[in-house]
């Protein structure tokens, strides 16, 4: 048992702090947040260039080749700066999904341009009233040699700049992973405007064509890699979180430590610190959960529970950290010249994402179910409790 | 990073699990499930004796005592697999007292009490609290004079767990009632119990039984006062720091958890509806006591992995302690849901569902959250410690 990271893990994570430190300052913020869209390209090119887009990739395509868990360092220093760069959906979602159950074809056609930051990719996860990409109602139909696809998808993120998109589809129920270019005919972009302000996008299918090379998985390999990219993506979110929470416990603490009422520190109050001090808990159980399972994931052992549990933990915190946070700033945290309103946002938004906490426990009480009615079945609970009674 | 264990400590884990399996006799748990459910009777001493004299006492101790100098995860494991049976060992005995005597009391202490201990046969039971010291330990009254070449000790004290049972008490004393700050002007005596002006009376507890103890003109020789005089306050508060890490061991609650879920997997919910575990809230109870515990083992583990590197600071030992002690009572909650309106029967009942076990440990759980330092203070530390936060003077 090692909870340490390793000398090249503490490197890219020095590297990813020191860039968005130094890049995403509040006014950085603000000019983005002014313009057309929440997404800072030139942040993006320079994540890139530091090779930290491809910090998950393999060195086959220009990536550093470093495991998930590394990519979570990066993806949490985003998460305590909520720069404007879609490092979930792109790193997490899509492209280690391709790394791991993409063609050599579909490897070599999209990765190198990810590491590079030439190429831009996503992944369409939800359908309206659907947030379980593993079953779809958007539905290929065959075409000859080809297929046609029919349904909508939405909250895509920046799908506008993707050159594709990784979605689901059932073919005559089956589970099909493709990924497909926004810009093809048949596929139609309608911006939405979602809590954090981040670029995302429902996309209408209607009658697009897919091709044998769209398709990156079908049938049993399609639903083991849309666990895999469920479970990467539940997971990044919740590193995310972790980010996110951390910067907003951090200024909670600095600001009623400063800001004075009665005549002393407001965080001298008990009433106070005990709130900040559970928050503190929240967030460092958060980090457990998170990294066991970021590392069960990276290890490739069975991460089921790890998951459930990580993003069931994810939701919670972020709602009881951003909560208390804006509670105890007080006026000040919900003024939108003051830089915590844009924490509690994507606290909400990632809260959000995927479905809620509540959801996620019912499917940790199904696995549970189904674990302990095995053990009893086979009879591995040898002196039964029930039985002695 | 890799958080799992290793092979070789999945191996302890087992050596341990069986060792422990075969030292809990149906007789010893007949001892343990009576008046004597704390420890120190017959059976439960001699069985003490049998693990000193197997070794396990001695493990987590320097290599110059006989020991392994087990890593604290390693020392983790064990108090937890020994908990998880059952056994009402002595942790503060073995691996709080022991130690700081081994390192401070003079060699002729060491030979009457440090020996014994690392035997399995001697039990100190912690003077501590008072009437009106609890959380704010400093302000104890418990006074030792010198008379003589000796020490007059007299005054009472509190919760005295194993008080019954011991053969020491570890007990702290003003001997300087001048000095400047009340935490200064405090020593560390070892009191047998058999000294004349030592008695004791039950205090009957929700959970458990603990005692009263009272001093009351107990002559002792210099001897038994030890390590540094005066400055006994700094041996209480590192003593404090590892009694928090022991209080919160995920693995009892662990296997109340999995007998819970296996006994709602063989029990029919009734008309129909499949077992109680296929009911929805029932999962959901399941899923939130198991989501809590994961956190639990964690927290654990990772507190024994900052040991072993130097590095576990104060907010940590707090944040565990109080995130512990709360999903307890959270998790007997949960899991007495489960069982239902049958939860209530108590251990020996007709009726009573895994042996009323649930019964006994929500009444024991309560104490949890103020014991061991009251969860207001742990806050604090956790602010000021953690979160840098100003405290109020």
């Amino acid at each position: 048992m090692d909870f340490a990271l390793s000398e090249e893990q503490q490197d890219v994570q020095k590297l990813a702090a020191q860039i968005l430190a130094q890049e995403v300052t509040v006014d950085r913020l603000k000019t983005i947040e002014a313009g057309e869209e929440r997404f800072d390209a030139t942040l993006w090119q320079q994540l890139a260039d530091a090779g930290l887009l491809g910090v998950a990739l393999d060195e086959a395509y220009g990536g550093m080749g470093f495991d998930f868990e590394t990519l979570c360092l990066l993806i949490e220093e985003v998460g305590k700066t909520v720069a404007p760069v879609p490092v979930v959906p792109v790193l997490a979602s899509a492209a280690l999904t391709l790394q791991q159950f993409g063609s050599a074809a579909q490897r070599e056609r999209w990765l190198p341009g990810v590491a590079s930051g030439k190429l831009l990719l996503s992944a369409a996860l939800t359908e309206p009233g659907r947030d379980n990409p593993a079953q779809p109602a958007t539905r290929l139909q065959s075409a000859g040699d080809a297929w046609l696809l029919y349904g909508r998808k939405h909250m895509v993120v920046s799908a506008d700049r993707a050159d594709a998109v990784l979605l689901t589809a059932d073919l005559d129920g089956a589970l099909v992973l493709l990924a497909i270019s926004p810009t093809a005919r048949g596929v139609k972009l309608i911006p939405q405007h979602v809590t954090t302000g981040e670029p995302q996008f429902s996309l209408v299918f209607d009658g697009a064509s897919v091709t044998h090379e769209d398709i990156i998985a079908c049938a049993a390999t399609a639903r083991c890699a849309v666990q895999s990219l469920v479970q990467h993506t539940l997971v990044g979110n919740s590193v995310m979180t972790l980010g996110v929470t951390e910067t907003m416990l951090k200024m909670t603490a600095a600001y009623t430590s400063e800001r004075q009422q009665f005549g002393r520190p407001i965080a001298t109050f008990q009433a106070v610190s005990h709130r900040a001090a559970d928050a503190y808990i929240d967030v460092a159980n958060l980090r457990l959960v998170c990294q066991q399972a970021a590392s069960r994931l990276s290890a490739r052992v069975d991460a089921t529970e790890a998951v459930l549990i990580a993003k069931i933990w994810a939701s919670d915190v972020a709602h009881r950290v951003s909560q208390s946070s804006q509670h105890l700033h007080g006026g000040i945290g919900v003024d939108r010249d003051y830089p915590l309103f844009r924490y509690c946002l994507w606290a909400k938004q990632l809260e959000l994402t995927l479905g809620g906490g509540n959801s996620y426990l019912t499917a940790l009480g199904d696995t549970i179910a189904e674990d302990f009615k095995h053990l009893v079945k086979t009879g591995v609970v040898a002196s039964s409790d029930a039985a002695q009674q | 990073m890799n958080i799992a264990l290793t092979p070789e400590q999945l191996a302890l884990r087992d050596e341990i699990r069986a060792y422990m399996a075969t030292l809990m006799t149906p007789a010893l748990l007949a001892e343990l499930s009576g008046e004597q459910r704390e420890g120190g009777g017959p059976l439960h001493r001699k069985a003490l004796r049998q693990m000193g004299a197997d070794g396990w006492v001695v493990r987590s101790w320097p290599k110059e005592y006989g020991g392994q100098n087990a890593g604290p995860i390693e020392q983790y494991i064990f108090s937890d697999e020994v908990i998880r049976a059952g056994f009402p060992y002595p942790f503060l005995t073995t691996d709080g007292v022991g130690p700081v005597l081994a390192e401070v009391a003079s060699d002729e202490i060491r030979k009457a009490v440090v020996d014994p201990i690392l035997r399995g046969d001697c039990i100190v039971a912690i003077g501590y609290s008072e009437p009106a010291a609890g959380t704010d330990l400093a302000s104890l009254t418990t006074r030792a004079e010198r008379k003589g070449d000796k020490w007059l000790i007299n005054g009472q004290k509190i919760w005295t767990s194993y008080g019954h049972v011991a053969d020491y008490v570890w007990l702290a004393a003003r001997t300087d009632p001048h000095a400047a700050k009340k935490h200064h002007g405090i020593s560390m005596f070892l009191v047998p119990t058999t000294a004349p002006g030592f008695s004791f009376t039950p205090i009957n507890t929700l959970g458990v039984r603990t005692n009263a103890t009272y001093y009351e003109n107990i002559e002792l020789d210099d001897k038994w006062q030890v390590g540094p005089l005066n400055q006994g306050w700094r041996m209480i508060t590192g003593q404090l720091n590892r009694e928090r890490l022991s209080l919160v061991n995920h693995g009892p609650c662990e296997l109340l958890y999995e007998r819970v879920a296996t006994w709602a997997a063989q029990t029919d919910a009734g008309s129909g509806s499949g077992k109680i575990i296929d009911l929805p809230w029932v999962r959901t109870n399941l899923a939130r006591v198991k989501s809590g515990l994961e956190v639990l083992r964690l927290v654990c583990f990772k507190q024994a992995w900052s040991m072993s590197h130097s590095s576990l600071g104060m907010d940590q030992a707090s944040a565990a302690k109080i995130y512990g002690s709360e999903f307890f009572v959270e998790a007997w909650r949960l899991l007495l849901e489960i069982v239902g309106q049958a939860g209530a029967l108590c251990s020996g009942s007709e009726g009573a569902v895994l042996h009323g076990v649930l019964e006994h440990r929500y009444r024991s759980g309560s104490v949890l959250t103020f014991g061991g330092g009251t969860n207001e203070v742990q806050r604090d530390i956790v602010a000021a410690a953690g979160l840098l936060m100003p405290r109020y003077r």
